[in-house]
């Protein structure tokens, strides 16, 4: 009973749980952007990567991109590189959107899903972090505001190593 | 029966494996849809339904959290 207890606690805890430390390879994948130039995850090496699930239709998603557009715009010459990947069936709907919200850092198209199911993608919006040797260093996943500062201090942290 | 059995053991023990109809974080595009919403208007939707609570002193007893005890 005691174990029993133990054991679910844990499962709360995990659950509850929104940023988890990652280690191994990031998965390599290439994507068009939205103005149809290739992006390949391998060729960021040398530079922190952060990789944002997102899609339109997503509230905490819309909530935090000019956020995220911002911490871009601090960190982006001391070799961070944001990659949005839009999960939207069409790309119109991340058009749309991001004419009202524009955004700074490289937005690529993921239609299908590909890349999302690669990364076993759990939970909208996702942010996986990659360190400079290209592997993956932390998750985040959901949003509420605040948790920028989160990002902050992880992408911090992974360009000081 | 004994087949039935373990014909359902192996659907149970391979099915769930490759569950295909689940839909994931990242393909819920067209349920988050305004069309698959229940109203239109959740806010014009929240004060009527408080209207017809108080009218009809109904507050907890159609189907919100804490049963009908009218303490949820």
């Amino acid at each position: 009973m005691k174990y029993l207890l133990f054991c679910l606690t844990g499962l709360l805890m995990s659950l509850s749980l929104h940023a988890k430390e990652l280690s191994g390879p990031a998965p390599d994948f290439t994507l068009t952007d939205l103005e149809g130039k290739k992006v390949r995850l391998a060729d960021l090496k040398g530079q922190v990567v952060m990789i944002n699930f997102w899609a339109s239709w997503c509230g905490p998603c819309r909530q935090e991109m000019p956020l995220l557009n911002d911490i871009y715009a601090n960190y982006k010459k001391a070799g961070f590189v944001l990659l949005g990947v839009n999960v939207d069936e069409s790309v119109a709907d991340a058009k749309g959107f991001l004419a009202k919200t524009p955004v700074n850092f490289p937005v690529l198209h993921d239609g299908n899903g590909k890349v999302a199911d690669l990364y076993k993608n759990q939970a909208m919006p996702s942010s996986f972090f990659v360190d400079r040797k290209g592997n993956l260093a932390y998750l985040h996943q959901g949003y509420r505001p605040g948790e920028e500062n989160e990002y902050k201090k992880v992408i911090k942290k992974l360009l000081a190593q | 029966m004994k087949q039935a059995v373990i014909l359902l053991m192996l659907i149970f023990s391979t099915g769930c494996s490759s569950w295909k109809p689940w839909v994931k974080p990242y393909e819920r595009g067209n349920l988050a849809d305004p069309v698959m919403a229940f109203d239109r208007d959740p806010v014009s939707t929240k004060y009527l339904h408080h209207v017809y609570d108080a009218r009809e002193a109904a507050r907890g007893a159609d189907g919100s959290a804490g049963g009908g005890c009218g303490c949820g």
